[in-house]
């Protein structure tokens, strides 16, 4: 029978696939968004798995807000990206180091 | 008593009613007359302050079915961060017209993300905290990259912004746990069923750490720093003063409703690790910052030094510790504020004064505001008798007072390392030749304001009992 | 049984869509594989009986926000042997990465669970239970502060996004709605009067 541990596991794995991406795509700017996107899936997945277990609906409450906020956030950034690749005509992060110290 | 029974909440009602004016009447303004913006969004402050005095409560008052809290900590800190907010809208307008970029969305954002503070103070339950802390990340990350034809600008927003959302998505992935575990999502829930010996074991206490890593990345503690330098380095000046000031009230409310709040039963378990972060930050804010040519870049360094002081006073668990800590965040908002703004004075059309060697010899081109500046770099390496030599020493004694005294000793040799840096600076304006004696171009009203606010840290450092008394009535009243 | 089929078989093409998310070399392939992961992640959802948030999915997630990034893609047009390549450095570190966190949530989530946890399954809902209506009583009474916060960051959206992006340069060509609702009929056509020619049909010889 499926309970609430394996939709916690799922949610872990795909947590812990979004920081390996992280880690991985250090270079590229919009997959590292991706990656932070899958992350908010797993923090969904956790949030209505609690909800159904414990017959509250505040969890899913957050999940809609979450993928309120996401949605705002994404075009936050992606308007980020657009201002960074009009300056640079390149979304690389590894050109992206002009400040040291 | 404004807005019936939702009259608690009248300061975060009439600032969005505010930001709707501003927003609208932005449109009808062109652009010569842009001051008029400055005007609206001052006034918004104004009727915004009137409107915590007037009707939010100091008494523990619940709104909006508990998710809405205010007490006399959220009074104090809405009060400051206005106050602070106004200050730099201040200091940034010569700045911003003369590198015209002075456009309503500067204002329109600065008040947004001032709503965002005020929803953050005024939380109590983990989904309004959130919110408000997206709505003060989103308006920020925006003003970073706000000088679109800047490239570094722009990349200091994408780093601030990725590592800010990553930051987000651990806060939330650590705030599911704790919401799975406890059932609750309201700081009181949370509390009462922490008390619970049955389910305070090890999913809620990794639950936690999942949400000390992402309190630990907006505050910019040691080692999840890394946007911090970056960021007040590649924004504009008026920018990073904005990100330098208001912003830490809000990061102090995270950790205080959280933390203390909502898990306060748990002080042992998390204890240790707010000390690691504590310990690292000072030590690392304080060395980096020495190699440091930078001024905006130095400052950055200096703020992680002073959030480890913020935070080793949280660790203590103690109310001396957290009215240090608060304390300690009132008045170094007031100091940065200053020297950002002081930062903004040198800096002209088409130049940023963002080197330290920019500093030299300011005493020969104006003796009075080198004396500000002087009064802004001793008061934040703690100085008696400036301010921050008292924000420094109640924090030292709060750790005592709770058995650490290794930790003091950490704090007070990082704050002699951190005392060489700051003095570079006065020996620069003192006692070396100016490379440029252009004139100053701020207008007369600022030139006050920051008269004013340098005063202010003399003066409260000489008399800082009525703060102190106030800090520690409002942690009473609290906790 | 079926429902553990279900569950399995929708959880490994999760995961295997969010393996191509991260490895994809082609960013537009990056964003089809999340798309996939949100549909995937959408069913689960409906088996325990989540269903409002799995439209809600499927409906904002994927019809806007994917497009949106799928947009940026193909705006920003970026060269795609540019961007790939060199992810190997990290690999190693990545896997190792997400290794010990599943080692060590899965620890906790099995092994060192409270009673809460490894006992609770999902009840099913009672007969006429509507998942949506039971969200909505709530949202807009217990959470309606939350939902007018929400509506703000929106607006934040909305104002930081144009404030980033938008340029008035010279040759834009722009709506003035104003001008086009004063516009009179008499400036637009031209009414000629003309006398009816008949078709010259007739071919010379």
């Amino acid at each position: 029978m499926i309970g609430l541990q394996h939709y916690l596991t799922l949610s872990a794995i795909l947590f812990s696939l979004s920081i390996a991406g992280i880690f991985v795509n250090r270079r590229n700017l919009i997959l590292l968004l991706m990656c932070i996107e899958l992350m908010l899936l797993a923090v969904n997945f956790n949030f209505i798995a609690f909800s159904r277990s414990l017959g509250d609906e505040t969890g899913q409450v957050f999940v809609f807000f979450i993928l309120t906020v996401a949605a705002a956030e994404a075009a936050i950034g992606l308007a980020i990206l657009v201002v960074v690749f009009r300056n640079r005509r390149s979304i690389n992060v590894q050109e992206l180091d002009t400040m040291k110290g | 008593m404004i807005f019936g029974q939702f009259s608690p909440a009248a300061p975060e009602i009439t600032l969005l009613i505010m930001i709707c004016i501003v927003l609208i009447a932005d449109l009808f303004v062109e652009d010569e007359k842009r001051a008029t913006t400055f005007w609206l969004a001052i006034a918004s402050l104004a009727v915004t302050a009137w409107a915590v005095l007037a009707s939010a409560p100091d008494a523990h008052t619940l709104l909006f079915d508990g998710s809405y809290v205010s007490d006399a900590l959220s009074q104090v800190l809405k009060l400051f961060a206005i106050g602070t907010v106004a200050i730099g809208f201040l200091y940034a307008r010569d700045y911003l017209r003369q590198n015209k970029l002075m456009k309503g969305e500067y204002y329109l954002l600065g008040l947004f993300g001032l709503l965002g503070i005020m929803i953050m103070t005024s939380a109590n339950s983990m989904l309004t905290m959130y919110l408000g802390l997206e709505t003060l990340s989103l308006s920020l990350y925006a003003l970073v990259a706000f000088d679109r034809n800047s490239a570094t600008s722009a990349e200091s927003a994408m780093k601030y912004f990725v590592l800010g959302a990553i930051a987000s998505g651990t806060l939330l992935y650590g705030i599911s746990w704790i919401y799975g575990i406890t059932g609750s999502l309201q700081f009181d829930g949370i509390a009462a069923a922490v008390r619970n010996d049955a389910i305070n074991s090890m999913p809620l206490w990794f639950g936690m750490a999942f949400m000390i890593v992402g309190i630990a990345f907006k505050f910019g503690a040691v080692p999840f720093h890394m946007w911090l330098p970056d960021v007040y380095q590649g924004a504009r000046t008026p920018v990073t003063l904005y990100i330098a000031s208001a912003p830490k009230l809000a990061a102090l409310a995270l950790i205080l409703r959280i933390l203390v709040d909502g898990l306060g039963e748990l002080h042992v378990v998390w204890q240790g690790m707010i000390m690691v972060l504590a310990v690292l930050s000072l030590v690392v804010g304080n060395v980096v910052a020495i190699a440091q040519t930078n001024i905006k870049r130095m400052l950055g360094y200096s703020a992680i030094a002073h959030v480890g002081f913020i935070l080793i006073a949280i660790f203590t668990g103690s109310q001396d510790g957290y009215a240090a800590a608060l304390f300690y965040t009132l008045t170094y908002v007031v100091m940065a504020a200053g020297a950002f703004g002081m930062v903004i004075l040198l800096s002209r059309k088409g130049f940023e004064a963002e080197n330290l060697a920019d500093f030299k010899g300011l005493n020969a081109r104006s003796p009075w505001f080198a004396l500000m500046m002087l009064f802004f770099m001793f008061g934040m390496a703690g100085v008696p008798p400036w301010v921050g030599f008292f924000a420094k020493l109640n924090v030292i004694s709060a750790v005592l007072n709770a058995g650490f005294p290794i930790l003091a000793l950490i704090m007070v040799l990082a704050s002699v390392i951190g005392a060489y840096y700051y003095l570079r600076v006065i020996w620069y304006m003192y006692f070396d030749a100016a490379e440029d004696r252009s004139v100053f171009q701020a207008d007369i009203d600022t030139r006050i304001v920051l008269s004013l606010n340098g005063v202010a840290v003399l003066v409260l450092g000489i008399i800082p009992g009525w703060l102190l008394t106030l800090c520690i009535n409002v942690i009473r009243t609290v906790y | 049984m079926f429902h553990t089929i279900l569950f399995y078989f929708f959880a490994i093409v999760l995961i295997g869509a969010a393996i191509g998310v991260i490895f994809a070399r082609n960013p537009v392939h990056a964003v089809m594989f999340l798309v996939l992961a949100f549909f995937q992640s959408a069913v689960l959802w409906l088996l325990i009986e989540a269903e409002f948030l799995a439209i809600v999915l499927v409906l904002v997630y994927v019809g806007a926000v994917m497009v949106l990034f799928l947009f940026v893609v193909m705006m920003l047009d970026i060269n795609v042997e540019e961007v790939s390549g060199g992810y190997t450095r990290y690999l190693p570190l990545g896997v190792l990465v997400a290794v010990l966190m599943v080692t060590e949530l899965a620890q906790i989530i099995w092994l060192r669970s409270t009673p809460g946890i490894s006992a609770a399954g999902f009840a099913s809902t009672p007969d006429g239970y509507s998942n949506t209506k039971a969200l909505g009583a709530v949202l807009y009474t217990e959470h309606v502060y939350a939902f007018e916060i929400a509506a703000v960051i929106l607006l934040l959206a909305i104002v930081a996004a144009i404030t980033l992006t938008m340029r008035k340069r010279p040759g834009l060509k722009q709506q003035d709605i104003a001008a086009q609702v004063a516009v009179r009929a008499a400036d637009r056509i031209r009414i000629v009067k003309m006398d009816a020619v008949k078709p010259d049909t007739g071919s010379e010889p």
